[in-house]
């Protein structure tokens, strides 16, 4: 009865110690830093229910206890059970996908009309002011490398109907798409083709973003909407390594640890005349618009080396480009609605989306006009705002999102300089490239 | 607040043990008191306005059971009972169902060519099934006269907001006990006055432990598998049975968790309470299966429901027509929806089946056969349960029934449920499932290995809670 007793005695003193000491030792740590205890915000504010499930999330995610035991957890779990957190699944051969891009790969396809709404309602927007588009959704990486994550997959068709419905659906509609789904398909089946995408990224490899940059540009001059400029670029090897985005969305360095970072052989564009890197042009004919795709290598190291310095080089001129992290649906041409002196002078809008996004896009598809439309010739933009882009004084915007996470609300219009707002993960995904 | 969140582990359930405990053993209207106002806050934290209609509900039963209990004629009891359970119902329907019947009118409208009608979007309180089912069972038992009425409305405030309870069972009920249930006192002779001892509060804490541990590691595990097989286009016939298998196993131990931690922490501040699940996969029939599931839900059907029906004095066909009646209502109680009523139908098939076969003298499939044939029928229901409507319980059914490969995309899904994590967890939950000994029992005599055993397992349990998004139980939402 008394050992009984004492074990009683020892279980409730395990119990209470383990629930009981996270408040006081958070209180304390609060007290320390010099702020306020976070649990006295039920106090100061009116207990609805936004600023009870507010104060629950913060004091959830600013749990001192919870950020010191939590990467030695999950590298735990990583070691023994391979768990690789929500946001990341674990490959063949060190290989990483974006969860939510797998996800939408596996799922029903997603209705299409509203994309087919928003693309075509763009699509007419820019036709009345004689600027052409060329849509270019960038595939999933699981997309084109099935096999890499699944080994029963490998021989299978694994692009989602909906984005086959998509292509198929713009082209009927007329509008220009290039399918970087055939041409990634065509490079993977060659032999000896280094990857076009990387192992440990969601994005694509310096090699396959080339191979899309060529065809982009192919395609411009072949259709005959551009002709090939005269300025000269070349191409410089810069070597980079930096841990991939979907093995840093883990968020345990512990298990970064257990990798290499991955080694890319990136190539920065120079002007042929002076040596600088390649810098965007306010005044070019065509516009790129989109996501993350157009801002790895472009803006992240090496700069000046991604898809819109590539096209550019192939090209031979400089472009414009709008830059939105995640938003490339609708937070895009929202950037663009508000400043629609971008369009001045262009001939052509090359807007980038990754297919997930068909499903996932941040703010969805929405019909966004373009203010101010007139048919070319008519003076309709403002000048004023054209001059401010032109003298790279509106170079970086950051837009509020609905919601947070990896490539979400960063936009950028490009002058070529590196992100330097947004959110935690891209500051650290900066910080940590380790440049050869 | 759910049991999982950090405000209630880390904030909410220390304070309100140091406030109760606080209060001397001799006062227990105060600790009542005290549990009372936790109730409140704890409602309330889902949303304030909750709070209020808890509160309506709770003078508006306590009234009627008054006027109940002073009616001397039976006809009077009845009618006052009648206007209380019409009452209780009507706010159920109301929260419930409204949307439900909207749809389906609409539904039946656009097939007779007619515009369909606006909609109407109403948050559901949560656990407002519960609540519900705890007071019609008081009005009824004092309308039967098993049951004084509440000596105050303090006590029975304090009954019908017992947090611990509150927002998914179990039920318990107020003034009797559930025959077949272990010999305890009635909740409200444990308001009156309840022995708060160390070996409780330890029982308590080791099945609160246990049932976090059971939620945290096995549940959230097997809801990641279920979550990925159901959400996908075309799986394979072997990753659908493994989903539907994940399925059956995330809902055992998602609400066998939330009632052991419930008990648990009623167990804490000395109220006992008797086991809502006992090995229900071990069940060698359907009957069986609703004696070990659930089981405060079916022995409230049976009492409240089934016997008022008749059951089964009124001859064979009616007992059969009260068993679909309170299956089809069983359904409907857990969603408003037509894969529920389908997946209670399902339920009221197999039972009427068992008791025509008895009836015709004919041997049921006892032992490791019944077990087995139990086990596969009940699973192929919580697909019904599971799927997003009808027509997607037909497409996993029909993928289960005849072998084929997972189609396009859908392939990739091996690489998310066929997991090193998956797997492990998947093989534990069905040694746990199919063993005999339940959590509840295993932590009735505490000894050194078993402290161990879930010190160890809560402070995992704890880390993991830390390391994973946050996932709400599944019973919530009925």
């Amino acid at each position: 009865m008394a050992a009984s007793r004492v074990q009683s005695i020892c279980l409730i003193a395990a119990f209470l110690m383990m629930v009981g000491v996270v408040a006081p030792s958070q209180v304390i740590c609060d007290l320390r830093k010099g702020d306020s205890p976070q649990i006295l915000e039920l106090l100061r504010r009116k207990p609805t229910q936004a600023n009870l499930r507010r104060l629950e999330s913060s004091l959830e995610s600013g749990c001192t206890a919870a950020q010191a035991v939590r990467p030695w957890m999950q590298a735990a779990r990583f070691v023994l059970l391979r768990d690789t957190g929500d946001k990341a699944l674990l490959g063949r051969d060190g290989w990483f996908f974006y969860r939510p891009a797998v996800q939408y790969l596996i799922e029903p396809a997603p209705s299409t009309q509203e994309v087919l709404n928003a693309v075509l309602a763009f699509r007419d927007d820019l036709a009345k002011r004689g600027v052409k588009l060329l849509v270019m959704p960038a595939p999933n990486k699981a997309s084109v490398y099935p096999g890499m994550l699944a080994a029963r997959a490998a021989r299978v068709e694994t692009v989602n109907a909906g984005t086959r419905d998509v292509l198929a659906e713009l082209k009927a509609a007329g509008v220009e798409v290039l399918d970087l789904f055939e041409l990634y398909h065509q490079a993977t089946e060659k032999a000896g083709t280094p990857p076009c995408y990387l192992a440990q990224d969601s994005h694509w490899s310096p090699e396959g973003m080339k191979l899309a940059a060529e065809a982009a540009a192919r395609r411009l001059l072949e259709a005959g909407w551009v002709q090939k400029g005269s300025a000269r670029y070349e191409a410089k090897s810069m070597p980079v390594e930096r841990y991939g985005d979907v093995l840093k969305m883990i968020r345990v360095p512990q298990v970064e640890r257990l990798f290499e970072p991955q080694r890319m052989d990136c190539e920065q564009v120079i002007d042929a005349g002076t040596g600088k890197p390649y810098a965007d042009d306010p005044n070019s004919p065509i516009l790129v618009l989109g996501d993350s795709f157009l801002r790895i290598y472009e803006r992240d190291e090496p700069t000046s080396g991604g898809f819109v310095a590539h096209l550019a080089k192939e090209l031979g001129f400089g472009l414009t480009s709008v830059i939105s992290d995640g938003g490339a649906s609708t937070l895009v041409r929202q950037q663009l609605a508000r400043k629609p002196s971008l369009l001045e002078g262009k001939k052509v809008v090359l807007w980038e989306f990754v297919e997930r996004d068909i499903r996932f896009g941040t703010e969805g598809w929405q019909v966004v006009p373009i203010p101010g439309g007139s048919r070319p010739g008519e003076k309709s933009l403002s000048q004023s705002a054209t001059s401010r882009i032109m003298a790279g004084h509106e170079c970086t915007k950051e837009i509020p999102l609905r919601s947070g996470g990896r490539d979400r609300g960063q936009t950028t219009i490009g002058q070529g300089k590196p992100n330097v707002a947004g959110d935690p993960y891209e500051r650290d995904h900066r910080q940590e490239h380790v440049a050869s | 607040m759910a049991f999982t969140s950090h405000i209630f582990l880390f904030y909410f359930l220390p304070a309100v043990l140091l406030l109760y405990h606080a209060v001397p053993q001799r006062w227990p209207r105060i600790r009542n008191a005290v549990l009372l106002a936790a109730g409140y806050v704890f409602y309330a934290w889902a949303s304030p306005w909750f709070a209020g209609l808890l509160l309506a509900v709770t003078v508006v039963n306590y009234g009627l059971s008054l006027a109940v209990a002073a009616s001397e004629a039976k006809g009077s009891r009845v009618l006052w009972t009648a206007l209380a359970v019409a009452a209780d119902l009507g706010a159920l329907a109301f929260f419930k169902y409204a949307g439900f019947v909207e749809e389906s009118l609409n539904h039946v409208l656009s097939l007779v060519g007619h515009d369909a009608w606006p909609v109407l979007r109403i948050a559901l309180p949560v656990g407002i099934s519960f609540y519900m089912f705890k007071v019609i069972g008081y009005v009824v038992d004092v309308c039967r006269r098993q049951s004084p009425p509440a000596r105050s409305l303090l006590d029975f405030a304090c009954y019908v907001s017992f947090f611990p309870q509150l927002l998914s069972g179990p039920i318990q009920r107020f003034g009797t006990i559930d025959s077949k249930s272990d010999s305890l006192p009635t909740f409200a002779e444990q308001l009156l006055g309840r022995s708060q001892t160390i070996e409780r509060f330890s029982r308590g804490a080791a099945l609160f432990m246990l049932g976090f541990a059971k939620k945290i590691l096995l549940a959230s595990a097997m809801g990641q598998v279920a979550d990925a097989v159901f959400a996908a286009a075309s799986p394979g016939t072997i990753d659908a049975w493994y989903g539907a298998l994940a399925y059956s196993f995330q809902l055992y131990f998602d609400f066998s968790a939330y009632s052991e931690m419930a008990i648990g922490v009623g167990l804490m501040f000395g109220f006992e309470c008797s086991r809502n699940f006992a090995a229900p996969y071990r069940a060698e029939s359907f009957s069986d299966f609703w004696r070990r599931w659930h089981i405060s839900l079916s022995s409230w059907l049976r009492d409240y429901l089934y016997i008022q029906l008749g059951g089964s004095r009124a001859g064979t066909g009616r007992t059969y027509l009260n068993l679909l009646i309170v299956l089809l209502l069983c359904g409907l109680w857990h969603g408003a929806g037509w894969t529920f009523i389908v997946w209670g139908a399902w339920h009221g098939f197999w039972l009427i089946a068992e008791r025509w076969q008895k009836n015709m003298g004919a041997a049921a499939p006892t032992g490791l056969l019944g077990r087995c044939n139990t086990f596969f029928l009940v699973l192929l229901g919580w697909v019904i349960f599971r799927a997003a409507d009808l027509s997607d319980a037909w497409r996993l059914l029909s993928i289960m029934s005849w072998p084929q490969r997972a189609q396009g995309g859908s392939s990739l899904l091996s690489a998310a449920i066929y997991t090193r994590g998956s797997l492990f967890f998947m093989a534990l939950c069905t040694v746990l499932v199919f063993q005999p000994v339940q959590g509840f029992d295993w932590v009735r005599r505490l000894s050194w290995p078993k402290v161990v055993t879930l010190a160890i397992l809560f402070a995992l349990s704890l880390t993991t809670m830390f390391a994973q998004s946050f996932r709400s139980f599944l019973y919530f939402q009925f």
